[in-house]
């Protein structure tokens, strides 16, 4: 069975590596997969150079005329960077300040609380593994069905406001208050997220050796001072790893907020990534250029995020000495 | 320097127990070495004595104070463990110094000890460096040192040595005992090594199964093994057994070899079965009577000759020869017991019957 099987496929690739030869065979190998990589990645970033630096509503790339650099002169237009109503493209700098502090409070919150539950899942403790894995569980969940689950939780007549009317209190307005809507969405997305990011640092906490707990409590180190200059010390490349990872996916957030809130109220809750999806897609004219642009300069800001993780990971495990 | 006393240690895992109520006296600046195979609950009394475990039955003592509910920082002891546990991410100065500073030390009074410690196992060259740039031997010298610098009453040591390579084993067993007379220090030693217990320890605890099997001098435990396992798993090669039956006190028969004389009387009764134990350097060629058999191999070492021999039932025999010896591969041979014999009663884990030097 196995066997003809076996050369079933035999057949086909011994064609192949008749007409290339073997030393060419590793490319034939990899093309699918190339092949799947230039229409769904390396294609598109090079059309979006292409609509960056073109202009007009067109979508056909031949039929858009050569602007050059006016759609980023148009994106940066401001009198003040720091007040959005001052730019051009004003909803562009709106969605960067938001996006700016929604990435700050999220990422510190995010790592902050994957710490905390890692530390806690790594005790010895009964149930540890049902509380592993039901602090994992929400990353199985889509964007949509996460957005639905706390919609249902936090509209005017939610389980939420039940709660809270139940137990004497006013109706609040998590959604439709600029600063709730804007923290619920920090909320949402750190439970969204929080599993991977704890399981990254909970394998990073198992591979400390325990000998070396050991060797502490022998000399009598206090917890405090264990946590500062044992577990955090050793724990910093993955610290780092989930540091960057959960920046670059910060600033990319879109999908569940934009079920949640849909950017709202006003612009409270509209991020960078929707702004994007909103300019080339969802307006009555398609701004592609301008669309194109800003992600441009979104990929720019992760490059530079990228990088600097190598960079500091590479330094942390030259200081590990390992 | 402090003392240490075990009474009736009884751990659990569960429903197995792994120390079946050891009890053991150690005095102050005493060199005791734990040994026995794996699994003998050698490292687990250790780590009982350390605090890192609690036993769940039976007290430790140190210095006549039971330390039982004492936390493991402060029992005054300080612990080598067999993968070092160095921080790896500290330099060799700051992984001396951190236990240093959880005691609240001076600054100068760390120093001090710190280049104390660094001069005493020669690696002041090394303070600057991290784990990671370190040999094996010099990270087992930071780990020795670490404990150094704390000034414990008692020494532990968990197999320290069992990650180094032959050459450097031999050289730091030197140094630690070398360490342990300057210090003067108890220093409670695990290992499953025979040749470092017999080379290093003041007294050897030879533990099997959670138990005492007995505990001794090294030469004590060589000549006078209470059972059949402390007299194999001591000495190397190790001790040759027999299947055999007392002839009277005096002569011991193997299957129906001759008979073989022994070295001195025994308290046996006529016919009774034994197991015959004798050390390979108390074997020797005889040109009559003896137990005929077959040169397997003969392995020269040059200052001595190892003899593997098959006798006639099938048992294999080693001998240890002095100097070279012409023997070779297949040549008939009659072997008799020219120094101790040890007889020990068929019943696993019974004690000898008689292990008497030649007059």
């Amino acid at each position: 069975m196995i066997t003809t099987l076996a050369r079933l496929i035999d057949a086909p690739f011994d064609a192949l590596q008749r007409r290339f030869g073997a030393a060419r065979m590793p490319y034939v190998f990899v093309a699918p997969n190339l092949l799947v990589f230039g229409i769904f990645v390396a294609a598109p970033m090079i059309l979006n150079v292409w609509y960056a630096i073109t202009g007009g509503t067109q979508f056909m790339p031949a039929d858009r005329p050569y602007v050059g650099a006016s759609n980023f002169a148009e994106l940066l237009d401001c009198t003040n960077h720091f007040i959005p109503a001052t730019c051009k493209q004003d909803r562009f700098w709106r969605a960067v300040a938001n996006t700016s502090w929604f990435v700050a409070f999220q990422v510190i919150g995010l790592v902050a609380i994957s710490l905390l539950t890692a530390l806690i899942l790594n005790r010895r403790m009964p149930w540890r593994g049902f509380f592993r894995a039901v602090f994992f569980y929400p990353v199985l969940l889509s964007p949509v069905v996460v957005a639905l689950i706390w919609k249902w939780i936090l509209q005017p007549d939610g389980v939420l406001n039940a709660i809270v009317v139940g137990s004497g209190g006013a109706r609040v307005p998590f959604l439709l208050d600029p600063g709730w809507a804007f923290s619920w969405t920090i909320v949402v997305s750190i439970w969204a997220h929080m599993g991977f990011y704890t399981l990254i640092l909970l394998a990073g906490l198992q591979a400390i050796p325990a000998d070396l707990y050991e060797a502490a409590e022998m000399d009598g180190t206090p917890h405090v001072r264990v946590f500062w200059r044992i577990t955090l010390p050793l724990l910093m490349p993955n610290m780092l790893v989930v540091l960057v990872l959960a920046l670059i996916r910060a600033v990319q957030s879109f999908d569940e907020i934009f079920v949640l809130t849909g950017g709202g109220p006003g612009t409270a809750t509209q991020y960078i990534v929707q702004y994007i999806y909103e300019t080339a897609f969802a307006n009555q004219t398609h701004i592609l250029g301008l669309a194109a642009t800003a992600s441009m300069l979104v990929g720019g800001v992760l490059l530079v995020l990228t990088l600097l993780q190598l960079a500091a990971s590479a330094r942390a495990r030259g200081e590990a000495g390992r | 320097m402090s003392s240490l006393a075990l009474r009736g240690i009884v751990r659990e895992f569960g429903h197995l127990r792994v120390i079946h109520g050891v009890d053991l006296d150690v005095a102050e600046g005493e060199f005791v070495v734990f040994v026995g195979p794996s699994g003998c609950g050698k490292s687990t009394l250790l780590r009982i004595i350390a605090g890192l475990d609690q036993p769940n039955g039976g007290d430790v003592l140190i210095d006549g104070i039971r330390v039982n509910d004492r936390r493991a920082a402060e029992r005054g002891l300080a612990m080598v463990f067999q993968s070092y546990a160095l921080y790896p991410h500290m330099t060799v100065r700051q992984n001396l110094a951190f236990g240093l500073e959880n005691q609240r030390l001076a600054k100068a009074e760390i120093d001090r000890r710190i280049a104390e410690a660094a001069r005493m196992l020669q690696i002041e060259h090394l303070l600057a460096r991290k784990p990671g740039q370190l040999s094996g031997g010099q990270r087992q010298r930071v780990a020795i040192g670490r404990t150094v610098t704390r000034e414990p009453g008692i020494f532990l040591f968990d197999e320290p040595l069992s990650n180094l390579d032959a050459e450097l084993r031999v050289q730091m067993r030197v140094e630690l005992s070398a360490l342990h007379k300057r210090l003067k220090a108890t220093m409670i030693y695990v290992t499953h090594d025979q040749t470092e217990a017999m080379t290093m320890a003041d007294r050897i605890v030879v533990l099997r199964g959670g138990r005492v099997e007995q505990a001794g001098s090294p030469l004590h435990l060589y000549n006078h093994p209470a059972n059949r396992f402390v007299a194999g798993f001591i000495g190397s090669p190790r001790m040759n057994f027999l299947e055999a039956v007392a002839q009277g006190g005096s002569t011991i028969r193997v299957d129906d070899m001759p008979p073989v004389p022994l070295p001195a009387a025994a308290e046996t009764s006529d016919g009774e079965a034994v197991t015959l134990g004798v050390r390979p350097e108390h074997l020797g060629f005889v040109a009559e009577d003896g137990l005929p058999g077959t040169v397997d191999i003969v392995e020269h070492m040059g200052g001595e000759s190892y003899v593997y021999v098959t006798l006639a039932n099938g048992a294999r025999l080693t001998l240890r020869n002095p100097g070279q010896t012409a023997l070779h591969s297949g040549e008939p041979v009659r072997i008799g017991i020219s120094g101790a014999a040890h007889l020990f009663s068929r019943a696993e884990g019974e004690p000898a019957i008689a292990a008497r030097r030649p007059a």
